[in-house]
Protein backbone atom coordinates (compact mmCIF):
# COMPACT_ATOMS: atom_id res chain seq x y z
CA UNK A 1 0.00 0.00 0.00
CA UNK A 2 1.47 3.34 -0.97
CA UNK A 3 1.17 5.82 1.85
CA UNK A 4 -0.98 8.89 1.31
CA UNK A 5 0.94 11.67 -0.39
CA UNK A 6 2.39 14.09 2.08
CA UNK A 7 1.18 17.54 1.32
CA UNK A 8 3.80 20.16 1.93
CA UNK A 9 2.25 23.46 2.82
CA UNK A 10 4.48 25.66 0.76
CA UNK A 11 3.48 29.26 0.34
CA UNK A 12 1.59 29.17 -2.92
CA UNK A 13 -1.49 31.37 -2.60
CA UNK A 14 -4.41 30.40 -4.80
CA UNK A 15 -7.25 32.52 -3.44
CA UNK A 16 -6.79 35.59 -1.28
CA UNK A 17 -9.74 36.95 0.65
CA UNK A 18 -8.96 40.41 1.96
CA UNK A 19 -11.25 42.49 4.18
CA UNK A 20 -14.34 40.91 2.69
CA UNK A 21 -17.64 42.55 3.62
CA UNK A 22 -21.04 41.34 2.46
CA UNK A 23 -24.30 43.13 3.25
CA UNK A 24 -27.85 42.08 2.48
CA UNK A 25 -29.66 45.37 2.92
CA UNK A 26 -29.01 46.36 6.54
CA UNK A 27 -27.90 42.88 7.56
CA UNK A 28 -24.17 42.36 7.68
CA UNK A 29 -23.49 38.76 6.64
CA UNK A 30 -19.71 38.90 6.55
CA UNK A 31 -17.58 41.51 8.31
CA UNK A 32 -13.95 42.20 7.56
CA UNK A 33 -12.84 38.65 6.81
CA UNK A 34 -9.36 37.87 5.53
CA UNK A 35 -7.52 34.64 4.88
CA UNK A 36 -5.46 33.00 2.16
CA UNK A 37 -6.20 29.66 0.52
CA UNK A 38 -2.97 27.90 -0.42
CA UNK A 39 -2.79 25.66 -3.45
CA UNK A 40 -3.32 22.04 -2.47
CA UNK A 41 -5.08 22.71 0.82
CA UNK A 42 -8.26 21.22 2.18
CA UNK A 43 -9.89 24.01 4.15
CA UNK A 44 -13.07 23.84 6.19
CA UNK A 45 -15.14 26.86 7.05
CA UNK A 46 -16.68 26.02 10.39
CA UNK A 47 -19.44 27.98 12.05
CA UNK A 48 -22.99 27.73 13.33
CA UNK A 49 -25.89 27.50 10.86
CA UNK A 50 -26.72 30.78 9.20
CA UNK A 51 -23.42 32.42 10.14
CA UNK A 52 -22.65 33.53 6.62
CA UNK A 53 -20.23 30.77 5.64
CA UNK A 54 -22.36 29.78 2.67
CA UNK A 55 -22.39 33.43 1.65
CA UNK A 56 -18.60 33.41 1.80
CA UNK A 57 -18.46 30.39 -0.49
CA UNK A 58 -20.95 32.00 -2.86
CA UNK A 59 -18.86 35.16 -2.88
CA UNK A 60 -15.81 33.11 -3.96
CA UNK A 61 -17.94 31.53 -6.70
CA UNK A 62 -19.11 35.03 -7.73
CA UNK A 63 -22.72 34.20 -6.94
CA UNK A 64 -22.96 37.17 -4.55
CA UNK A 65 -22.62 40.39 -6.48
CA UNK A 66 -22.62 42.78 -3.51
CA UNK A 67 -19.27 41.68 -2.08
CA UNK A 68 -17.11 44.59 -1.02
CA UNK A 69 -13.44 44.08 -0.41
CA UNK A 70 -11.43 41.70 -2.36
CA UNK A 71 -11.43 38.10 -3.47
CA UNK A 72 -8.42 37.45 -5.67
CA UNK A 73 -7.96 34.30 -7.69
CA UNK A 74 -4.21 34.04 -8.28
CA UNK A 75 -4.59 32.18 -11.53
CA UNK A 76 -6.62 33.59 -14.39
CA UNK A 77 -7.41 30.14 -15.77
CA UNK A 78 -8.51 28.80 -12.41
CA UNK A 79 -11.39 26.39 -12.76
CA UNK A 80 -13.84 26.43 -9.88
CA UNK A 81 -16.38 23.69 -9.18
CA UNK A 82 -19.32 24.17 -6.84
CA UNK A 83 -21.32 21.58 -5.01
CA UNK A 84 -24.48 22.41 -3.12
CA UNK A 85 -26.13 20.88 -0.09
CA UNK A 86 -28.89 19.52 -2.30
CA UNK A 87 -27.92 17.29 -5.24
CA UNK A 88 -29.85 19.56 -7.67
CA UNK A 89 -30.04 16.88 -10.33
CA UNK A 90 -32.37 17.36 -13.27
CA UNK A 91 -35.05 14.66 -12.86
CA UNK A 92 -35.56 14.26 -16.63
CA UNK A 93 -31.92 13.34 -17.17
CA UNK A 94 -30.16 10.07 -16.43
CA UNK A 95 -27.13 10.08 -14.11
CA UNK A 96 -24.88 10.15 -17.17
CA UNK A 97 -26.69 13.08 -18.77
CA UNK A 98 -26.70 14.98 -15.49
CA UNK A 99 -22.92 14.60 -15.33
CA UNK A 100 -22.70 15.80 -18.95
CA UNK A 101 -24.65 19.00 -18.21
CA UNK A 102 -21.55 21.19 -17.57
CA UNK A 103 -20.04 20.04 -20.88
CA UNK A 104 -23.25 20.77 -22.79
CA UNK A 105 -23.38 24.24 -21.30
CA UNK A 106 -19.77 24.95 -22.19
CA UNK A 107 -20.24 23.67 -25.74
CA UNK A 108 -23.22 25.95 -26.36
CA UNK A 109 -25.19 24.17 -29.06
CA UNK A 110 -22.85 21.54 -30.40
CA UNK A 111 -23.14 17.85 -29.73
CA UNK A 112 -21.37 16.18 -26.82
CA UNK A 113 -18.48 14.06 -28.13
CA UNK A 114 -17.89 10.42 -27.32
CA UNK A 115 -14.73 11.48 -25.47
CA UNK A 116 -16.86 13.63 -23.14
CA UNK A 117 -19.25 10.77 -22.64
CA UNK A 118 -16.40 8.44 -21.80
CA UNK A 119 -15.09 10.98 -19.28
CA UNK A 120 -18.54 11.29 -17.71
CA UNK A 121 -18.62 7.51 -17.32
CA UNK A 122 -15.20 7.64 -15.68
CA UNK A 123 -16.42 10.31 -13.27
CA UNK A 124 -19.39 8.13 -12.32
CA UNK A 125 -16.97 5.24 -11.88
CA UNK A 126 -14.87 7.39 -9.60
CA UNK A 127 -17.86 8.02 -7.32
CA UNK A 128 -18.70 4.28 -7.41
CA UNK A 129 -21.77 4.68 -9.61
CA UNK A 130 -20.46 2.93 -12.70
CA UNK A 131 -23.48 0.61 -12.70
CA UNK A 132 -26.00 3.43 -12.51
CA UNK A 133 -25.18 5.54 -15.57
CA UNK A 134 -28.67 5.13 -17.02
CA UNK A 135 -30.60 5.51 -13.76
CA UNK A 136 -32.82 8.53 -13.23
CA UNK A 137 -32.26 10.58 -10.04
CA UNK A 138 -35.58 9.50 -8.52
CA UNK A 139 -34.39 5.88 -8.74
CA UNK A 140 -31.29 6.70 -6.65
CA UNK A 141 -30.93 7.14 -2.89
CA UNK A 142 -30.02 10.52 -1.41
CA UNK A 143 -26.39 9.48 -1.02
CA UNK A 144 -26.19 8.24 -4.59
CA UNK A 145 -27.77 11.45 -5.86
CA UNK A 146 -25.11 13.44 -4.06
CA UNK A 147 -22.44 11.18 -5.62
CA UNK A 148 -23.84 12.08 -9.06
CA UNK A 149 -23.64 15.75 -8.08
CA UNK A 150 -20.00 15.23 -7.09
CA UNK A 151 -19.28 13.56 -10.43
CA UNK A 152 -20.94 16.51 -12.17
CA UNK A 153 -18.79 18.97 -10.19
CA UNK A 154 -15.66 16.98 -11.17
CA UNK A 155 -16.70 16.89 -14.84
CA UNK A 156 -15.57 20.47 -15.37
CA UNK A 157 -12.10 19.33 -14.17
CA UNK A 158 -11.89 22.02 -11.48
CA UNK A 159 -8.70 23.08 -9.72
CA UNK A 160 -10.75 24.16 -6.73
CA UNK A 161 -13.92 22.61 -5.40
CA UNK A 162 -16.26 24.73 -3.29
CA UNK A 163 -18.52 22.55 -1.18
CA UNK A 164 -21.51 23.96 0.68
CA UNK A 165 -22.29 21.38 3.38
CA UNK A 166 -22.12 18.79 0.64
CA UNK A 167 -23.39 15.82 2.62
CA UNK A 168 -25.23 17.75 5.32
CA UNK A 169 -28.65 16.45 4.28
CA UNK A 170 -27.57 12.79 4.46
CA UNK A 171 -27.60 10.37 7.36
CA UNK A 172 -24.51 10.01 9.55
CA UNK A 173 -23.27 6.73 8.04
CA UNK A 174 -23.65 7.73 4.39
CA UNK A 175 -22.06 11.02 5.21
CA UNK A 176 -18.97 9.37 6.71
CA UNK A 177 -18.51 7.14 3.66
CA UNK A 178 -18.86 10.05 1.26
CA UNK A 179 -16.43 12.17 3.26
CA UNK A 180 -13.84 9.41 2.94
CA UNK A 181 -14.45 9.22 -0.80
CA UNK A 182 -14.06 12.95 -1.13
CA UNK A 183 -10.66 12.71 0.56
CA UNK A 184 -9.74 9.82 -1.72
CA UNK A 185 -10.68 11.82 -4.85
CA UNK A 186 -8.86 14.88 -3.53
CA UNK A 187 -5.70 12.80 -2.99
CA UNK A 188 -6.00 10.93 -6.29
CA UNK A 189 -3.81 12.08 -9.15
CA UNK A 190 -6.48 11.34 -11.75
CA UNK A 191 -7.99 14.82 -11.56
CA UNK A 192 -6.61 18.34 -11.48
CA UNK A 193 -8.46 18.87 -8.23
CA UNK A 194 -6.03 19.87 -5.50
CA UNK A 195 -7.76 22.46 -3.41
CA UNK A 196 -11.02 22.17 -1.50
CA UNK A 197 -12.96 24.78 0.41
CA UNK A 198 -15.77 23.17 2.37
CA UNK A 199 -18.48 24.73 4.52
CA UNK A 200 -19.58 22.62 7.47
CA UNK A 201 -21.07 22.97 10.93
CA UNK A 202 -19.67 19.66 12.17
CA UNK A 203 -16.49 19.95 14.25
CA UNK A 204 -15.41 16.28 13.79
CA UNK A 205 -15.97 16.49 10.03
CA UNK A 206 -13.95 19.70 9.76
CA UNK A 207 -11.05 18.46 11.88
CA UNK A 208 -10.79 14.96 10.42
CA UNK A 209 -10.87 16.15 6.81
CA UNK A 210 -9.02 19.44 6.70
CA UNK A 211 -5.51 20.83 6.64
CA UNK A 212 -6.94 24.03 8.07
CA UNK A 213 -10.14 24.84 9.89
CA UNK A 214 -11.30 28.43 9.67
CA UNK A 215 -13.52 28.97 12.70
CA UNK A 216 -16.11 31.70 12.20
CA UNK A 217 -18.43 33.61 14.54
CA UNK A 218 -22.15 33.65 14.00
CA UNK A 219 -23.68 36.49 12.02
CA UNK A 220 -21.86 38.54 11.00
CA UNK A 221 -19.16 36.04 10.10
CA UNK A 222 -15.81 37.07 11.54
CA UNK A 223 -12.68 35.00 11.95
CA UNK A 224 -12.18 33.50 15.41
CA UNK A 225 -9.21 31.31 14.64
CA UNK A 226 -7.38 29.74 11.74
CA UNK A 227 -6.50 26.25 13.02
CA UNK A 228 -3.82 24.16 11.35
CA UNK A 229 -4.50 20.43 11.59
CA UNK A 230 -1.08 18.83 11.22
CA UNK A 231 -2.03 15.22 11.95
CA UNK A 232 -0.90 12.68 9.34
CA UNK A 233 -3.39 11.06 6.97
CA UNK A 234 -5.26 8.77 6.81
CA UNK A 235 -7.03 9.96 9.91
CA UNK A 236 -9.91 8.67 11.97
CA UNK A 237 -12.05 10.51 14.51
CA UNK A 238 -10.49 8.26 17.18
CA UNK A 239 -6.88 9.44 16.69
CA UNK A 240 -5.76 11.06 19.96
CA UNK A 241 -4.18 13.98 18.08
CA UNK A 242 -7.44 14.55 16.18
CA UNK A 243 -9.46 14.37 19.38
CA UNK A 244 -7.22 16.96 20.96
CA UNK A 245 -7.69 19.37 18.01
CA UNK A 246 -11.45 18.79 18.16
CA UNK A 247 -11.42 19.78 21.84
CA UNK A 248 -9.51 22.97 21.08
CA UNK A 249 -11.88 23.89 18.26
CA UNK A 250 -14.92 23.15 20.38
CA UNK A 251 -13.54 25.41 23.11
CA UNK A 252 -13.09 28.24 20.58
CA UNK A 253 -16.64 27.89 19.29
CA UNK A 254 -18.03 27.83 22.85
CA UNK A 255 -15.99 30.85 23.92
CA UNK A 256 -17.70 32.84 21.16
CA UNK A 257 -21.17 32.36 22.66
CA UNK B 1 -59.72 -5.29 -17.49
CA UNK B 2 -59.11 -3.82 -14.05
CA UNK B 3 -61.73 -2.61 -11.62
CA UNK B 4 -60.89 1.05 -12.39
CA UNK B 5 -62.52 0.61 -15.78
CA UNK B 6 -64.87 -2.18 -14.89
CA UNK B 7 -66.92 -0.58 -12.13
CA UNK B 8 -67.71 2.72 -13.89
CA UNK B 9 -68.78 0.71 -16.96
CA UNK B 10 -71.00 -1.51 -14.86
CA UNK B 11 -72.62 1.39 -13.02
CA UNK B 12 -73.04 3.30 -16.28
CA UNK B 13 -74.81 0.35 -17.79
CA UNK B 14 -77.11 -0.01 -14.77
CA UNK B 15 -78.00 3.70 -14.94
CA UNK B 16 -78.78 3.48 -18.66
CA UNK B 17 -80.96 0.40 -18.06
CA UNK B 18 -82.84 2.18 -15.27
CA UNK B 19 -83.35 5.21 -17.55
CA UNK B 20 -84.63 2.96 -20.35
CA UNK B 21 -87.01 1.17 -17.94
CA UNK B 22 -88.28 4.43 -16.45
CA UNK B 23 -89.11 5.89 -19.86
CA UNK B 24 -90.84 2.69 -20.99
CA UNK B 25 -92.84 2.10 -17.81
CA UNK B 26 -93.85 5.72 -17.12
CA UNK B 27 -94.42 6.42 -20.85
CA UNK B 28 -92.45 9.68 -20.75
CA UNK B 29 -93.06 11.66 -23.95
CA UNK B 30 -90.06 11.58 -26.29
CA UNK B 31 -89.70 15.37 -26.54
CA UNK B 32 -89.15 15.50 -22.74
CA UNK B 33 -86.87 12.52 -22.17
CA UNK B 34 -86.09 10.12 -25.00
CA UNK B 35 -85.06 6.57 -24.08
CA UNK B 36 -81.38 5.63 -24.53
CA UNK B 37 -82.39 3.29 -27.36
CA UNK B 38 -84.02 6.20 -29.25
CA UNK B 39 -80.97 8.43 -28.69
CA UNK B 40 -78.75 5.63 -29.94
CA UNK B 41 -80.86 5.37 -33.08
CA UNK B 42 -80.25 9.10 -33.68
CA UNK B 43 -76.49 8.67 -33.90
CA UNK B 44 -76.01 8.96 -37.64
CA UNK B 45 -73.51 10.21 -40.17
CA UNK B 46 -74.64 13.85 -39.78
CA UNK B 47 -73.84 13.74 -36.08
CA UNK B 48 -70.30 12.54 -36.81
CA UNK B 49 -69.85 15.26 -39.44
CA UNK B 50 -70.97 17.94 -36.95
CA UNK B 51 -68.77 16.43 -34.25
CA UNK B 52 -65.85 16.53 -36.68
CA UNK B 53 -66.45 20.23 -37.38
CA UNK B 54 -66.61 21.17 -33.71
CA UNK B 55 -63.64 18.97 -32.85
CA UNK B 56 -61.54 20.51 -35.64
CA UNK B 57 -62.41 24.04 -34.47
CA UNK B 58 -61.63 23.18 -30.86
CA UNK B 59 -58.36 21.44 -31.75
CA UNK B 60 -57.15 24.23 -34.05
CA UNK B 61 -57.97 26.92 -31.49
CA UNK B 62 -56.45 24.88 -28.69
CA UNK B 63 -53.17 24.38 -30.54
CA UNK B 64 -52.93 28.05 -31.52
CA UNK B 65 -53.76 29.15 -27.97
CA UNK B 66 -51.26 26.75 -26.40
CA UNK B 67 -48.38 27.85 -28.61
CA UNK B 68 -49.24 31.55 -28.21
CA UNK B 69 -49.62 31.23 -24.44
CA UNK B 70 -46.38 29.31 -23.98
CA UNK B 71 -44.38 31.75 -26.10
CA UNK B 72 -45.97 34.67 -24.22
CA UNK B 73 -45.10 33.01 -20.91
CA UNK B 74 -41.45 32.68 -21.94
CA UNK B 75 -41.37 36.35 -22.98
CA UNK B 76 -43.11 37.38 -19.73
CA UNK B 77 -40.58 35.53 -17.59
CA UNK B 78 -37.62 36.67 -19.69
CA UNK B 79 -38.67 40.32 -19.88
CA UNK B 80 -40.16 41.36 -16.59
CA UNK B 81 -41.47 44.67 -17.93
CA UNK B 82 -43.71 42.78 -20.36
CA UNK B 83 -45.19 40.76 -17.52
CA UNK B 84 -45.82 43.84 -15.40
CA UNK B 85 -47.53 45.69 -18.24
CA UNK B 86 -49.45 42.92 -19.97
CA UNK B 87 -50.36 40.45 -17.24
CA UNK B 88 -53.05 42.67 -15.62
CA UNK B 89 -54.53 43.30 -19.07
CA UNK B 90 -54.52 39.57 -19.75
CA UNK B 91 -56.37 38.96 -16.48
CA UNK B 92 -58.93 41.65 -17.36
CA UNK B 93 -59.57 40.05 -20.75
CA UNK B 94 -59.79 36.65 -19.10
CA UNK B 95 -62.55 37.74 -16.70
CA UNK B 96 -64.75 38.87 -19.60
CA UNK B 97 -67.18 35.98 -20.25
CA UNK B 98 -66.66 34.39 -23.63
CA UNK B 99 -70.45 34.28 -24.14
CA UNK B 100 -70.48 38.08 -24.04
CA UNK B 101 -67.72 38.41 -26.61
CA UNK B 102 -68.87 35.70 -29.04
CA UNK B 103 -71.47 37.85 -30.90
CA UNK B 104 -68.78 40.45 -31.56
CA UNK B 105 -66.54 37.77 -33.03
CA UNK B 106 -69.30 36.76 -35.43
CA UNK B 107 -69.76 40.39 -36.55
CA UNK B 108 -66.03 40.74 -37.16
CA UNK B 109 -65.15 37.33 -38.53
CA UNK B 110 -68.45 36.03 -39.94
CA UNK B 111 -70.20 32.72 -39.31
CA UNK B 112 -67.35 30.58 -40.68
CA UNK B 113 -64.46 28.80 -38.96
CA UNK B 114 -62.55 31.82 -37.72
CA UNK B 115 -65.09 33.20 -35.26
CA UNK B 116 -65.13 29.78 -33.53
CA UNK B 117 -61.38 29.33 -33.57
CA UNK B 118 -60.85 32.79 -32.07
CA UNK B 119 -63.45 32.04 -29.37
CA UNK B 120 -61.55 28.84 -28.57
CA UNK B 121 -58.24 30.72 -28.47
CA UNK B 122 -59.70 33.32 -26.10
CA UNK B 123 -61.03 30.73 -23.69
CA UNK B 124 -58.04 28.35 -23.67
CA UNK B 125 -55.22 30.92 -23.74
CA UNK B 126 -55.28 32.11 -20.14
CA UNK B 127 -55.05 28.90 -18.11
CA UNK B 128 -52.00 27.97 -20.17
CA UNK B 129 -50.43 31.41 -19.83
CA UNK B 130 -50.92 31.60 -16.06
CA UNK B 131 -49.64 28.09 -15.37
CA UNK B 132 -46.73 28.33 -17.79
CA UNK B 133 -45.55 31.57 -16.16
CA UNK B 134 -45.81 29.87 -12.78
CA UNK B 135 -43.97 26.77 -14.04
CA UNK B 136 -41.18 28.75 -15.69
CA UNK B 137 -40.52 30.43 -12.35
CA UNK B 138 -40.86 27.24 -10.33
CA UNK B 139 -37.25 26.01 -10.49
CA UNK B 140 -35.58 26.65 -7.12
CA UNK B 141 -33.17 29.55 -6.82
CA UNK B 142 -30.49 26.92 -6.07
CA UNK B 143 -31.00 25.34 -9.48
CA UNK B 144 -30.45 28.73 -11.06
CA UNK B 145 -27.32 29.18 -8.94
CA UNK B 146 -26.07 25.84 -10.23
CA UNK B 147 -26.58 27.02 -13.81
CA UNK B 148 -24.82 30.27 -12.93
CA UNK B 149 -21.78 28.42 -11.56
CA UNK B 150 -21.70 26.37 -14.76
CA UNK B 151 -21.64 29.60 -16.75
CA UNK B 152 -24.97 29.02 -18.51
CA UNK B 153 -26.49 31.74 -20.69
CA UNK B 154 -30.08 32.88 -20.17
CA UNK B 155 -31.11 30.89 -23.25
CA UNK B 156 -29.48 27.74 -21.88
CA UNK B 157 -31.14 28.28 -18.52
CA UNK B 158 -34.51 28.37 -20.28
CA UNK B 159 -33.84 25.43 -22.57
CA UNK B 160 -32.18 23.07 -20.13
CA UNK B 161 -33.84 24.06 -16.86
CA UNK B 162 -36.90 26.28 -16.91
CA UNK B 163 -38.79 24.79 -19.85
CA UNK B 164 -38.47 21.11 -18.80
CA UNK B 165 -39.22 22.16 -15.23
CA UNK B 166 -42.37 23.90 -16.49
CA UNK B 167 -43.77 20.87 -18.35
CA UNK B 168 -45.80 19.40 -15.46
CA UNK B 169 -47.38 22.84 -14.88
CA UNK B 170 -48.00 23.23 -18.60
CA UNK B 171 -49.76 19.90 -18.88
CA UNK B 172 -52.11 20.49 -15.98
CA UNK B 173 -53.12 23.72 -17.74
CA UNK B 174 -53.48 21.95 -21.09
CA UNK B 175 -55.91 19.48 -19.51
CA UNK B 176 -58.08 22.35 -18.28
CA UNK B 177 -57.90 24.31 -21.50
CA UNK B 178 -58.59 21.26 -23.69
CA UNK B 179 -62.02 20.88 -22.06
CA UNK B 180 -62.58 24.62 -22.29
CA UNK B 181 -61.70 24.54 -25.99
CA UNK B 182 -64.81 22.45 -26.75
CA UNK B 183 -66.91 24.90 -24.73
CA UNK B 184 -65.46 27.79 -26.74
CA UNK B 185 -66.21 26.13 -30.07
CA UNK B 186 -69.82 25.36 -29.10
CA UNK B 187 -70.43 28.88 -27.73
CA UNK B 188 -69.09 30.25 -31.01
CA UNK B 189 -71.49 28.02 -32.93
CA UNK B 190 -74.45 29.03 -30.76
CA UNK B 191 -74.07 32.65 -31.81
CA UNK B 192 -73.84 32.14 -35.52
CA UNK B 193 -72.97 29.05 -37.49
CA UNK B 194 -74.19 26.78 -40.27
CA UNK B 195 -72.61 23.61 -38.94
CA UNK B 196 -71.10 22.01 -35.86
CA UNK B 197 -72.49 20.54 -32.65
CA UNK B 198 -73.51 23.99 -31.31
CA UNK B 199 -75.53 24.57 -34.46
CA UNK B 200 -77.08 21.10 -34.18
CA UNK B 201 -78.02 21.74 -30.52
CA UNK B 202 -79.70 25.08 -31.34
CA UNK B 203 -81.63 23.66 -34.32
CA UNK B 204 -82.74 20.44 -32.64
CA UNK B 205 -83.88 22.26 -29.50
CA UNK B 206 -85.89 24.72 -31.61
CA UNK B 207 -87.59 21.78 -33.35
CA UNK B 208 -88.04 19.83 -30.09
CA UNK B 209 -85.98 17.01 -31.57
CA UNK B 210 -84.88 16.05 -28.09
CA UNK B 211 -83.28 12.74 -29.08
CA UNK B 212 -80.97 14.53 -31.57
CA UNK B 213 -80.27 17.12 -28.88
CA UNK B 214 -79.21 14.38 -26.47
CA UNK B 215 -77.02 12.76 -29.11
CA UNK B 216 -75.35 16.13 -29.77
CA UNK B 217 -74.78 16.69 -26.05
CA UNK B 218 -73.24 13.22 -25.80
CA UNK B 219 -71.00 13.96 -28.80
CA UNK B 220 -69.86 17.27 -27.20
CA UNK B 221 -68.98 15.43 -23.99
CA UNK B 222 -67.10 12.85 -26.05
CA UNK B 223 -65.10 15.58 -27.79
CA UNK B 224 -64.05 17.06 -24.42
CA UNK B 225 -63.13 13.69 -22.95
CA UNK B 226 -61.16 12.71 -26.06
CA UNK B 227 -59.10 15.92 -25.90
CA UNK B 228 -58.51 15.47 -22.17
CA UNK B 229 -57.28 11.90 -22.54
CA UNK B 230 -55.09 12.71 -25.52
CA UNK B 231 -53.33 15.33 -23.39
CA UNK B 232 -53.05 12.92 -20.47
CA UNK B 233 -51.54 10.28 -22.75
CA UNK B 234 -48.94 12.73 -24.09
CA UNK B 235 -48.18 13.92 -20.57
CA UNK B 236 -47.42 10.44 -19.29
CA UNK B 237 -44.86 10.01 -22.04
CA UNK B 238 -43.28 13.46 -21.87
CA UNK B 239 -43.32 14.14 -18.12
CA UNK B 240 -42.19 10.67 -17.13
CA UNK B 241 -40.24 11.85 -14.07
CA UNK B 242 -43.29 13.06 -12.13
CA UNK B 243 -44.81 10.53 -9.82
CA UNK B 244 -48.43 9.92 -10.57
CA UNK B 245 -49.66 9.13 -7.12
CA UNK B 246 -53.08 10.40 -6.20
CA UNK B 247 -54.26 10.64 -9.77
Amino acid sequence: MPSAPTRLLQVDPLITIANLQVHFGDVVAIEDLSFVVQRGEFISLLGPSGCGKSTLLRAVARLVPSANGCITLHDSGLRVGFMFQKPLLLPWRTALNNVLLPVEIQLGGSVVSSTDELRARQMLDMVQLGDFVDAYPQQLSGGMQQRVALARALMGDPDVLLLDEPFGALDELTREVLNEELIRIWQSRKTRLKTILMVTHSIPEAVVMSDRVIVLTSRPARLIEDVQVKCPRPRTPEDPAIISVMKDVRAMVRADR
Amino acid sequence: MNSRIQSPLLFGFVLLAAWQALVMVAKVPEYLLPAPSVILANIDRTLFVQLGVTFAEALAGFLIASVLAFVSAILFVRFHALEEGLFPIAIAVKTTPIVAVAPLLVIWLGTGWWSKIVAVVLISFFPVLVNAVKGLKAADAEYRELFQTLGATRAQEFRKLRIPYCLPYLFSALKISSSLAVVGAIVGEFVGATQGLGYLIIVSSAHLETATLFAAIGAAAFAGIAMFYAIGWTERRLVFWQSREGE
